[in-house]
């Protein structure tokens, strides 16, 4: 039974190590946007900041990506919803023993590796360029119109699975009492099968829209020239960082978390009038409560409140008394280096002989000539982290600029972060 | 085959039939089949610029996929160890990847199938979803903030005085492997969950009846029958880790290269179209190879991509 | 307006399976016309046929005089309801009714009173904002005839409506169809396995196995005066026995049975008896009495087996020598009680009237 115990807390603890691996890293991420370090991190803690946000707000370059996206989303659900409806009604048609390979060829898109169908997208329609002799900026080679198509090749098999669960429950008898009644096949499908296939049509356009959104593979080859926003996300994530990206990842989950509040408001409103219409039929009498709309919902009215409470009180919290706090943190690591350079002048004042060699340490660079010892992986380990460094240079450069006024130049470069650990580092070790 | 058609038209009308037939008929050609067949005759085809496609000077060659094993003329090596090498550490990352996501995962489904009560299940099965509507970067860009020199494992290794200096995670592949078996958990999880949770209980009760051992059971009962939900999982997470592409290049440093890397030099460094092809070619024969041995050795069929 | 329906040589054949043989059918303008037999006879096949959802192999359909080949569902003058009524459930009742309507392109306001009207004809006045789902069994079945109704069609088909309803309201809805087709004038092709409603509702009925029509007549007819083995067996409660015609006259037949010889008369359907064909010879349970004195033509040794009381009727059942089947026989509970008990041995007795042989040939199954 002890073992039984054993076994069952080791499980529990499994599973909440396994969320939080899960949330983990996103909290982290999250909560660098909340800090006005312009490194993003969590430790040490400068203030807490909206500024991220507002600078996300500022990029030209990323307002263009996020405009690209919408547009390219909204063809991709402009194409890929009416072939998945296609691909949905023909499979209920064709003949048995074709279906299976029907299937197969249909959904292959999806197993298909993103940089694959990217890739043969671009080379087949520069291809057909090629043939009809058509000139660079014809449609064959314009980013917009080979992405729509790449991205539409899988995602209609998303909403041709969507289309397929819907049909499922569609009794087709319904159709043949529209015939039957006098109505054309146009009117037919018009009227009885487009009604009951809205909510998959709807979630459809959602899926395909968010899809195409976030797709980065496919995309990364067919966008040629333009940009959307996973192919700048995935540049300046590469190439320079600083917490607008954090605060990005925020919004979407915060717009998402939105949504799906909503969006379960709604089914539970459904699901509501159905158990009403049941209850009438079994001739209850009930009293309408189902009917209002959505809009008037109280469910609904509360998540709005709860959501321009909550945008209210970050906003607030995070530009209210944001330059005390940003002067303070500033004038701690003055305080802190010029500690370190007192402490510093001490041992040097001691040690004049042998400690010439380490004055005021030279902008980054100095850490390579001298491996504290102990740390022989140090060395090397400055080339993935130049992004970091140049990120601090810049940070040195622009408290430099605040602080030459105050004479200050004896602490020219000292403002690295980096160096500010290493002396930290090295003066431990020399203590 | 005649009657056929004329039913069909009978039954849809003629304008929805028509409709069906051209863009059924447009998205499998257009977009699917020829697409592939194109990129398949361009891999065989000497490497020149778009003017001169389809020209006597476009012509047939191996000379792609020789250079995938061979490497260059210039080149010293007997084989193209650089390519190939990050080729099968590409196939091998991706199986090991695989292999930890079962084992997170299947615990995990397990415990939410069957375990968990009522409630909590459902608040956690939702909860699961949550990380996973942040785009993939930004789900990259978390663990490369979390591995950084200044980042919070860095930080809180040397605090408790594990390291004395930051050890640099990316440059030797770790926070890559991290990244990469966080990234398609949701794809392993929930297929097996659903496979799990149709199990009935009752037969885990008896087995327990009978006096079996928990790991017997896991082993005999559990396992046997989520075995196409295991399937399922292992499928996607190897063949989305292998053709990955953000997480390498956001979270890899330069000894963890990645097969879909050089695909992507080939095509915006090297400008190398028809090598980038062939390497892509081959990226797509490796995935069909794995997704036919999965369903062969696991008797599954193609139906099981629930999404 | 109402019109007629002929089925002329009409074959449907899927592959090899033919579900209709060589039908040859005319249905009066303005008659309830029903097609009884059991599941699978090919009685739907029919209908949708007629409809217009398929087209037969051979043969001809015609509506009115009109051959229908090549004419669609949709136009022609035709309305079905189907077996599981198939109404919209996205639409209210009154936009269920007026569909035919709307379709055409009548205005909204027009439809709205059509369908009134048509609520009020089905007893259901002021139920028009309704959604289909809220409606019991019984009330879903009138919509949906309401609906067909709107649609002014010269001939109304109906796919075993009432199967999915309980008894009583069966019962109800029989009475309820046949007076809506009195008042409203046009021709009902109804289907149906079950004979209590093709006979009660109906002016004509065809009696149907395995794609071939066995009998077409009324209700009396089909019942008193079966032309096949089938139809005998199939309509009504018959006791069977099996022989060979030994001699044979204009409109009696002796028959050699295990049971010994009964004289019965003959059935006048396309096939008929000759001296030394095997026969079935039919005797309902009603016709059968028991015999004190040689007054009836037919006498035939049994012993009783088994008495039941029904309210109304006795219902004996007799071992009789040579039979494999119990014969029955019913008798109304007019107050004298029945001297025998079980056990007896006795004789039945029926005259050879209330006999009917057909040639040996497919029976309905139990």
């Amino acid at each position: 039974m002890i073992s039984d115990h054993i076994r069952k807390t080791f499980t529990i603890l499994f599973v909440l190590g396994f969320f939080a691996y899960l949330f983990g890293p996103l909290i982290i991420m999250s909560l660098t946007a909340f800090n006005s370090s312009a490194f993003p991190r969590v430790t040490p803690w400068e203030c807490f900041s909206v500024e991220w946000f507002q600078f996300l707000g500022k990029d030209a370059k990323l307002i263009e990506g996020l405009q690209n996206s919408i547009f390219i989303g909204i063809g991709v659900v402009v194409l890929a919803v009416p072939l998945g409806l296609s691909g949905a009604l023909m499979l209920t048609q064709v003949k048995e023993r074709v279906r299976p390979w029907y299937y197969t060829v249909t959904i292959s898109p999806i197993l298909v590796p993103g940089v694959v169908l990217g890739i043969s997208t671009l080379l087949f329609w520069d291809r057909v360029g090629t043939m009809f002799g058509a000139s660079r900026e014809s449609v064959f080679y314009n980013g917009f119109f080979l992405t729509i198509i790449g991205q539409a090749t899988f995602i209609s098999a998303y909403t041709m699975l969507v289309f397929i669960s819907r049909l499922q429950r569609f009794d087709r008898v319904q159709e043949e009492a529209a015939l039957d009644l006098g109505a054309t096949h146009v009117q037919t499908f018009r009227k009885i099968l487009l009604p009951f296939l809205k909510p998959a049509i709807a979630s459809a356009a959602v899926l395909a829209f968010l899809a195409s959104f976030e797709n980065y593979n496919t995309t990364v080859f067919t966008i040629v020239s333009e940009s959307t926003l996973t192919t700048f996300l995935a540049a300046k994530v590469r190439h320079g960082i600083n917490p607008s990206i954090s605060a990005l990842a925020v919004v979407i989950v915060a717009l998402t978390l939105f949504g799906a509040a909503l969006h379960e408001v709604f089914k539970r409103r459904e699901l509501a009038a159905e158990k009403e219409s049941a209850r009438i039929a079994k001739g209850e009498q009930v009293t309408r409560r189902s009917k209002n709309r959505f809009i008037t919902d109280p469910a609904v009215i509360l998540i709005f409140l709860v959501t321009i409470a909550g945008l209210g009180t970050i906003y607030f919290a995070g530009t209210m008394g944001l330059d005390e706090c940003k002067a303070a943190v500033k004038a701690e690591k003055q305080r802190v280096v010029q500690e370190r350079v007192k402490k510093r002048e001490q041992k040097s004042m001691f040690q004049d002989a042998g400690r010439q060699a380490l004055t005021p340490v030279p902008k980054g660079a100095g850490a390579k000539s001298r491996p504290a010892p102990g740390t022989s992986n140090f060395q090397g380990l400055f080339s993935p982290d130049n992004l970091e460094e140049q990120a601090g240079t810049k940070e040195a450069e622009q408290e430099q600029e605040k602080t030459r006024a105050a004479g200050t130049e004896q602490f020219q470069g000292i403002f690295a972060p980096q160096n500010l650990e290493e002396q930290s580092g090295a003066s431990e070790e020399q203590q | 085959m005649g009657r056929y058609w004329q039913e069909f038209f009978l039954r849809n009308g003629t304008a929805l039939a028509l409709y069906l037939l051209i863009s059924v008929a447009c998205w499998m050609l257009l977009m699917i089949i020829l697409p592939q067949i194109f990129m398949l005759d361009f891999s065989f085809r000497t490497n020149v610029p778009p003017p001169l496609w389809g020209t006597e000077a476009h012509g047939y060659t191996m000379e792609h996929y020789q250079y995938m094993v061979y490497g260059s003329a210039q080149s010293t090596d007997s084989y193209n160890f650089v390519d190939l090498s990050v080729f099968g550490r590409t196939i091998l990352t991706a199986i090991f990847v695989t292999l930890i996501d079962v084992a997170l995962c299947y615990p995990v489904a397990y415990y939410l199938a069957h375990v968990a009560s009522g409630g909590w299940a459902r608040l956690m099965v939702m909860a699961l979803i949550v990380p996973f509507w942040v785009n993939e970067l930004l789900r990259a860009f978390a663990f490369k903030i979390m591995f950084g020199s200044t980042g919070i494992i860095n930080n809180f290794l040397v605090a408790i005085g594990i390291l004395d200096q930051p050890f640099d995670f990316i440059r030797n592949g770790v926070a890559l492997y991290s990244g990469l078996s966080y990234a398609y958990i949701l794809l392993m999880i929930f297929p097996i969950y659903n496979a799990v949770e149709s199990l009935d209980k009752n037969q885990i009760e008896a087995a327990r009846d009978l006096g079996c051992p928990w790991w017997r059971i896991h082993w005999r009962v559990v396992i046997p029958h989520a075995k196409p939900g295991i399937t399922s999982g292992c499928t996607m997470v190897f063949m989305l880790t292998a053709g990955a592409l953000a997480a390498p290049q956001i979270l890899g440093g330069p000894s963890s290269l990645w097969f879909t890397q050089i695909i992507y030099q080939a095509f915006n460094q090297a400008g190398n179209w028809a090598r980038g092809s062939a390497y892509a070619i081959i990226l797509l024969s490796t995935s069909i190879i794995f997704v036919l041995c999965m369903m062969k050795i696991f008797k599954v069929k193609l139906g099981e991509i629930a999404r | 307006m109402s019109a007629d329906v002929q089925l002329d040589q009409v074959w449907i054949q899927f592959g090899d399976f033919v579900a209709a043989r060589d039908v040859n059918i005319h249905i009066q303008e303005g008659e309830f016309f029903s097609f009884l037999g059991p599941s699978g006879c090919g009685k739907t096949t029919l209908l949708r046929a007629v409809s217009g959802f398929s087209e037969p192999s051979e043969g001809r359909v015609l509506i009115g005089g009109q051959d229908m080949a090549g004419i669609g569902p949709n136009k022609r003058p035709t309305a079905l309801i189907f077996q599981n009524l198939a109404l919209f459930p996205l639409m209210t009742v009154w936009e269920n009714i007026a569909f035919s309507l709307e379709v055409k392109g009548v205005g909204t306001k027009e439809r709205r009173k059509k369908a009134e009207e048509l609520l009020e004809l089905i007893a259901l006045p002021g139920q028009g904002e309704k959604m289909v789902n809220e409606l019991s069994g019984g009330q879903k079945q009138r919509v949906a005839i309401a609906r067909a109704l709107a649609a002014e069609p010269d001939v109304l088909l109906l796919d075993e409506p009432l199967s999915a309803l309980d008894l009583k309201l069966r019962q109800h809805m029989r009475t309820e169809l046949r007076a809506i087709q009195q008042r409203v004038g046009i021709t009902f092709i109804y289907i149906t396995h079950d004979q209590g409603e093709a006979l009660t509702m109906s002016d004509h009925v065809a009696v149907m196995s395995q794609g071939i029509i066995q009998q077409v007549g009324d209700g009396n007819t089909i019942y008193d005066q079966p032309e096949t083995a089938f139809v005998a067996s199939f309509v009504g409660e018959n006791n069977l026995f099996k022989g060979k015609v030994s001699e044979i006259s204009a409109d009696y037949a002796l028959v050699d049975t295990s049971a010994g010889n009964i004289r019965a008369r003959t059935s006048k359907g396309k096939d008929r008896l000759s001296a030394g064909d095997e026969a079935y010879v039919f005797i309902r349970p009603e016709s059968l009495k028991i015999a004190n004195a040689s007054e009836f033509d037919n006498r035939i040794g049994a012993n009783i087996k088994q008495q039941e009381f029904e309210g109304s009727f006795w219902q004996v059942f007799f071992d009789v020598e040579g039979s494999d089947r119990d014969v029955k026989l019913s008798t109304v509970n007019d107050g004298s009680t029945l001297i025998h008990k079980v056990g007896d041995k006795v004789d039945l007795g029926f005259s050879a009237d209330m006999a009917i042989a057909t040639p040996a040939g497919e029976l309905a199954a139990e």
